[in-house]
Order: structure tokens, then C-alpha cells, then sequence
């Protein structure tokens, strides 16, 4: 598992961890049901407070990513995989009227942009 | 352009330590800072430079002119912030200010007392009673009320809150604004100098080690973080303070524009990210790789 925090980030810590965990399911870096470093471990390893972790872990296993098992530690939950596409996909669209909205002040529009998304697939 | 002030060789031998031979070219209208740990010379150099000591060897020259002969006109128009200020310490701020007043040929008073009010220092008490950030803050507000046209600070910030630490910061930043008057300032602390100053110098065991454009410094290093095994094995030995870690490890870069191709598929993959550096942390990668 990959996980680089920066401060200059907008998103408090415990987001950028649980964001990265949640690429890490998506892309399949982490396989449902492999276990998840314990707290204190991921505290120690990317220098943070364990509290922070606590943080990400609970809204992950609220958000039904990962599961807790009393004694025996958290894992990757069985995922589905469509809603992580849609979620993704929420993400993108957000993403794209920001570059949408940018590029129309430099007369850039939507087709101009979905012909770029054309090249950049055929190369 | 001619430097406001320019130090050649400059060596200052004391039993126990020596500042060697640092040679350095204040430009004006700038921010110079100079930083390195505890006991590097900071406080030697700044005293050197502002003749508050003779040095053993070298030459010191400010405003085009040499100290030797010329000492009180230069003088009046330097102002030195010492860590300690050297007063009557039994006496209140208002008689420490009326005599320091008296060695200037400027002197504004209005502003001097309106910088204590802003910094809630007290006029009658005793310099003794006030605590170490109170007496930098007396030293800084007399330096900033004889119209010098070079300020010359030693640690300005230690002992300050969060802050009266801006507010200097933003007085330090505004003094040199219209391009004619120079600030030179040592920290052992990176902490919110790095933002206004814009020449950063490093000290360590009585040498100036590196000399260099904050900008230019933080546009070539960068910290790298990388999925263990993204990134080729001879890149990451030209890696400075590289930090192992199981869940991704990191380090500094000291020429990105030369990486950044090799850096650019483990970017796409997203198992390369890169992030400014810190001053701090190049500082200190710098006085390591010495």
C-alpha cells in the first residue's frame, strides 16, 4: 500500500488517508478481505497521530469499505464494485466542470475538450 | 549593482570557536537570512558585520563605505536588534530610549512609542522586568525609529507568539518594500522567515556553507514520495534525506527539471507524488550532504 500525506493538501489528514485507502480498493492494490495495517502500525509508518487513523478507519467501515473485527484488526470489505465507479464518477464530474468552466474563459469548449480525451485514448 | 553591504574573508577567532572566512554580498531592497543550528556563528557574523566586534581578519564594507573612520556615521544608519539587548537593565524602556535616542542623528519618537503600544510593551517598567520577547520587541521598535536604512536582526523571533512573530514578520517585509532598505536576520528556525526572505545563507560550525535564492532553492528541490520499487534504484540514491516507510517512502530532490521525465509514467500510475520541500528540510539535507 502507497500512502503520501502532504500538508499543503486542503483535505485534512484522515481524508487524504481515507481516499488513498479507497484507490487502493478501487484500483485492487487492496483485495477484499486482506488485512489492513493495524491503527497503531499506519500511525507509526506515515508519522501521524494514531488518532487520525481511528478517524479514517471509521468512516471507512462506516462507508462500508472495510470491516473491524474486535481482537482481530480490519480488513477490505467484499466491495461493490459499481458503487466505487459511481462514486468515481461523482469525483470526475466535479472535477471536469472546474476545467470546463476554466477552459471557457479561454474560449475552450466542451467538444474542443472531448476531442483532446479522443486523442489521448488513441495514443 | 553595488551590494549595501559586502563581508570578504571575514574570520573572527575566539578560544573555543572560530567564524572562518565567510565572504557575502547583502543586494538591497531584500530579505537576507541567514540560518544553521545553535552555536553555528550566526550571532558572531551579525556582530561582525554591524562592528559590534572587530573581526581578526577580513574586511566588512556597508553602504560603499569601511567601518575604519566612518564607524558612527555607518552605525547610525544600521538597526541592530542584539538577542540581548545592551541597556541600563535597572532602568525603564522610556530612559533606554531616551539614550539610545541621543547617539542617533534621526530619531522619531511618535513611531517608537506608537511600535510599543502596538506591541503592548510597557513604557515604564524596568528592561529587567520585561520578559525575553518583550525585550526583543523594545530592541526591534528602537531599531525601526531612527530611519536606518539597513536593520540587521539576531533571532528577532525567538521567544515571540504565533502573533507578535507575524507582526514583525509583516514589519520586516514592509521595510524593505520599496526597494531602497535591506534587512539582514538570523533564526535557527525556519518558522515563517522562509516566506519573506528572499536570499537564504547557511552557517554551521563557523562556516558559511551554502549561499543561495530562496526561489530558486525551492523551484529545484522537491520531495518525492514513491510506492517501494517505482522508481529506479539509481535515481533513489541521488535521493536526499530519504525517509523509509512501510506504507510509501520519500525524498528530496535537488534538481527536479532534470527528473521530471523519468518521474512522469510513476506519476501517471499514481504511485509517484511530488511536493514542494520544506526549507527546513533542504536546509538541513544540504548541511548533511556537506
Amino acid at each position: 500500500m502507497f500512502i503520501a500525506l502532504s500538508p499543503s493538501n486542503p483535505d485534512p489528514m484522515y481524508k487524504q488517508v481515507t481516499d488513498q485507502i479507497k484507490n487502493a480498493i478501487a484500483s485492487g492494490d487492496l483485495k477484499p478481505g486482506e488485512k489492513l495495517p493495524s491503527v497503531r502500525e499506519l500511525a507509526e509508518g506515515l508519522k501521524i497521530s494514531a488518532i487520525t487513523i481511528k478517524r479514517a478507519y471509521l468512516d471507512l467501515e462506516n462507508e462500508g469499505y472495510i470491516l473491524t473485527r474486535a481482537g482481530l484488526g480490519s480488513f477490505v470489505s467484499e466491495i461493490d464494485r459499481e458503487r466505487l465507479r459511481q462514486e468515481k464518477l461523482a469525483e470526475y464530474r466535479a472535477a471536469l466542470s472546474g476545467i470546463l468552466a476554466t477552459g471557457a474563459k479561454f474560449g475552450i469548449k466542451a467538444d474542443d475538450l472531448v476531442r483532446v480525451i479522443r486523442e489521448i485514448q488513441e495514443n | 549593482m553595488t551590494p549595501v553591504l559586502e563581508a570578504k574573508n571575514l574570520t573572527k577567532r575566539y578560544h573555543d570557536f572560530t567564524l572562518k572566512d565567510v565572504s557575502v554580498e547583502i543586494p538591497a531592497g531584500s530579505i537576507t537570512a541567514f540560518f544553521g543550528p545553535t552555536g553555528a556563528g550566526k550571532t558572531t557574523l551579525m556582530k561582525l558585520l554591524t562592528r559590534q566586534i572587530p573581526a581578526t581578519s577580513g574586511t566588512v564594507r556597508v553602504f560603499g563605505l569601511a567601518y575604519d573612520g566612518r564607524e558612527r556615521e555607518i552605525k547610525s544608519r544600521i538597526g541592530y536588534v542584539p538577542q540581548e539587548p545592551v541597556c541600563y537593565r535597572d532602568r525603564s524602556v522610556e530612559f533606554n530610549a531616551r539614550f539610545a535616542a541621543s547617539f542617533y542623528e534621526r530619531w522619531d519618537g511618535g513611531a517608537f512609542y506608537r511600535m510599543l503600544d502596538e506591541f503592548r510593551v510597557s513604557r515604564e517598567k524596568a528592561v529587567k522586568r520585561l520578559s525575553r520577547g518583550q525585550k526583543t520587541l523594545f530592541a526591534i521598535a528602537l531599531a525601526f525609529s531612527h530611519e536606518a536604512d539597513l536593520l540587521v536582526l539576531d533571532e528577532p523571533t525567538a521567544g515571540l507568539d504565533a502573533i507578535l512573530r507575524r507582526a514583525v514578520l509583516e514589519r520586516l517585509r514592509k521595510f524593505v518594500a520599496d526597494g531602497e532598505r535591506t534587512v539582514i536576520v538570523s533564526s535557527h528556525i525556519t518558522d515563517g522567515l522562509e516566506d519573506i526572505a528572499e536570499y537564504v545563507n547557511f552557517l554551521s560550525e563557523g562556516r558559511l556553507v551554502f549561499q543561495a535564492e530562496k526561489d530558486e532553492l525551492l523551484a529545484r528541490w522537491k520531495r518525492i514520495h514513491y510506492r517501494d520499487g517505482a522508481l529506479p534504484p539509481d535515481l533513489v540514491r541521488q535521493l536526499a534525506d530519504v525517509r523509509l516507510q512501510p506504507f510509501g517512502s520519500s525524498g528530496l530532490t535537488r534538481d527536479f527539471s532534470a527528473l521530471r521525465e523519468r518521474l512522469a509514467p510513476g506519476i501517471a500510475a499514481g504511485d509517484v507524488k511530488v511536493e514542494n520541500a520544506r526549507l527546513d528540510d533542504i536546509l538541513i539535507a544540504m548541511h548533511q550532504g556537506e
